[in-house]
């Protein structure tokens, strides 16, 4: 059940009927029934993935509980200069609880997502030995949100064991928190303190509710559908056979893959929002128009915001502030400089959490490249900042200068986050600068896959978009402001956009609706 | 407290410290400002700042930061 299919829209219209119709108090459990419905309409056997990882990380937050009152129980009850003891003790147990958990958590991910790379990775060393041996692959289904729930289930735990948030009791409560159906397909990841007072709190029927809710889905449709969709064929194709093509069209090819990804994920996320705004339960924002982003430090501060957010709270503070890493580059600030070594501590921490981040894609080392591409721009940055003191002008020319810096260093990246293997990542890289003289017509970039049509489908979208999000820039709320208009003008908006929704779905004979890229992660 | 403020300057040299009530918060601070910030209050007082005390209330102002701070010495 796609989230744009008509099937979806059935099946969210019933669940909004019933919704309204229970009494407030009960709502959330008809979210938690529809969330169930949901997950099992997708597949069976990941629902019962999700219920183990509901029950695990459920049981384990309560043993931290457990053992957070107990340390509070034995503290009463000893002297003052005993209570580091006690408290290193209990630390100790929690930490074990907390450790296995988490290991049981990710390692449910890392068999569904790696096990298949790492065993033909095995395979082919065996092969060295000429044995005739090999690992069948498994062929796991990637559970549907895996990596999210993971995600926000194992972030819970952490704030329950440093003692930010009290476990949850209710089991029920706390599936709903971990299985919610909108976040479920790509996000966004929240934090138990934001996400379970939208979810438990009364929401009575809003008309302004539904209202937004249309319009942040129509939106994401129309990034999905006319942008995304319409870009999907021939980035495939570049991507796939990029020999055959001239460098600069290689390199195009890459530039779309940004706007297909931007406008898939972000669209999908526009949906989700607008599904959960229906409810009455507003989502947080995972993106801030990233691609007006000046720095690569700026991009990932408005790209996946929430996956940013988690990075940050679970682990590059917790390596940045642990005890063994600045006393390890502490070694090195003779030799580096005081300057330099004091950023030591953060430059690891980011590439860290930039490998990460690559290793989240999905297996193969052209994401641990994409991982460290970035993670080394970010370092580099902040090693060199003294070096760019001169060019601190900001006149419009350089602000302009900086947005396209950012853009061509993000475009280098996604030649590793899309390529199938970091051989063919770096041949195409390679083929964008060095195959670019030769062979470059007009006709070149209607040569695969994207014909005219396509073009000016995505050209006057992308106007659309790129007007939305200047005004967004400036700080204007656009459905705020739509809603501030008369009646007859917000209804000829939205009609404007369903049709030309419909026009694109049903009177386009090639229009086929294509997965959501991080689906499948 | 004067000698807070010039350590923190130190860190970041085009915030106001004297004056800004919403580091955290209004995002004035980044992650890597917190980071350097918290490295060179440890060495500066001998304290160890984990990431338990990371929360806004502690870093949105330089009296919230001196507070934890002396709390941290004094533990």
């Amino acid at each position: 059940m796609s989230l744009s299919s008509t099937a979806f829209l059935i099946f969210l219209a019933g669940a909004l009927l019933v919704y309204y119709l229970t009494p407030l108090r009960f709502r959330w459990i008809v979210l938690l029934l529809v969330s169930g419905v949901f997950y099992l309409s997708y597949s069976p056997v990941a629902a019962v993935y999700l219920c183990g990882t509901i029950a695990m990380t459920y049981g384990a937050a309560r043993w931290l509980e457990a053992l957070h009152r107990k340390e509070k129980a034995r503290l009463a009850g000893v002297e003052r200069g005993e209570r580091p003891a006690v408290k290193k003790e209990s630390m100790k147990q929690r930490r074990r609880v907390l450790a296995a958990a988490l290991c049981l958590n990710f390692l449910t991910l890392a068999v569904f997502k790696y096990l298949d790379w790492l065993l033909s990775g095995v395979n082919s060393l065996i092969a060295l030995t000429a044995s005739g041996f090999s690992f069948r692959p498994l062929d796991l289904l990637l559970p549907l949100g895996l990596s999210f729930y993971i995600f926000q289930t194992s972030g819970y735990l952490i704030d329950v064991y440093r003692g930010k948030v009290e476990a949850e009791h209710n089991i029920f409560r706390y599936a709903l928190f971990a299985a919610y159906f909108p976040q479920m397909i790509q996000g966004p990841i929240h934090r138990y303190q934001e996400l379970q007072p939208r979810l438990f709190a009364e929401h009575p029927f809003r008309a302004e509710n539904l209202r937004d809710g249309i319009e942040l889905m129509l939106w994401g449709m129309l990034k999905k559908v006319l942008i995304a969709d319409t870009l999907a064929a021939g980035v495939a194709e570049l991507y796939g056979n990029y020999a055959a093509y001239n460098g600069i069209v290689v390199f195009f090819g890459a530039a779309l893959y940004c706007l297909q990804l931007y406008c898939d994920f972000s669209g999908g996320i526009d949906i989700v929002r607008g599904v959960s705004t229906m409810f009455g339960i507003e989502l947080g924002i995972n993106f801030r128009r990233p691609y007006f982003a000046t720095s690569v430090d700026d991009f990932w501060r408005r790209w996946h915001i929430s996956l940013g957010e988690w990075m940050k709270d679970y682990v590059f503070y917790p390596l940045a502030l642990s005890r063994w890493l600045p006393r390890f580059c502490k070694h090195f600030r003779k030799r580096l400089g005081q300057r330099v070594g004091k950023l030591l501590v953060p430059c690891i921490s980011t590439v860290v959490v930039f490998l990460l981040v690559g290793i989240w894609q999905g297996p193969g080392l052209q994401n641990i490249a994409y991982g460290l591409w970035n993670g080394l721009l970010m370092s580099g940055a902040m090693l060199c900042a003294p070096l760019f003191e001169k060019w601190k002008h900001n006149g419009r020319l350089m602000h302009i200068f900086r947005i396209l810096r950012t853009c061509f260093l993000v475009t280098i990246g996604r030649f590793f986050s899309r390529a199938d293997s970091l051989a063919n990542a770096w041949g195409m890289l390679r083929h964008s600068f060095t195959h670019c003289l030769w062979n470059l017509s007009p006709g070149a970039f209607l040569s695969f896959g994207l014909d005219l049509r396509g073009y000016l489908t995505v050209f006057l979208a992308g106007l659309v978009l790129f007007y939305v999000s200047c005004r967004q820039e400036k700080g204007v709320h656009i459905r705020q402001s739509l809603a501030q208009k008369k009646p007859s003008v917000q209804f000829i908006v939205l009609l404007a956009a369903v049709l030309i929704l419909m026009a694109t779905v049903y009177l386009n004979g090639d229009y086929t609706a294509i997965a959501y890229v991080y689906e499948s992660v | 407290m004067e000698e807070l403020i010039q350590i923190l300057e130190g860190c970041c040299p085009d915030v106001d410290f004297e004056k800004e009530t919403a580091l955290i918060d209004d995002g004035i601070l980044t992650s890597l400002d917190v980071v350097m910030i918290v490295g060179e209050l440890n060495e500066a007082y001998d304290i160890a700042i984990t990431v338990d005390a990371l929360e806004p209330e502690n870093f949105n102002s330089a009296e919230a930061i001196y507070a934890l701070v002396e709390r941290l010495r004094c533990e």
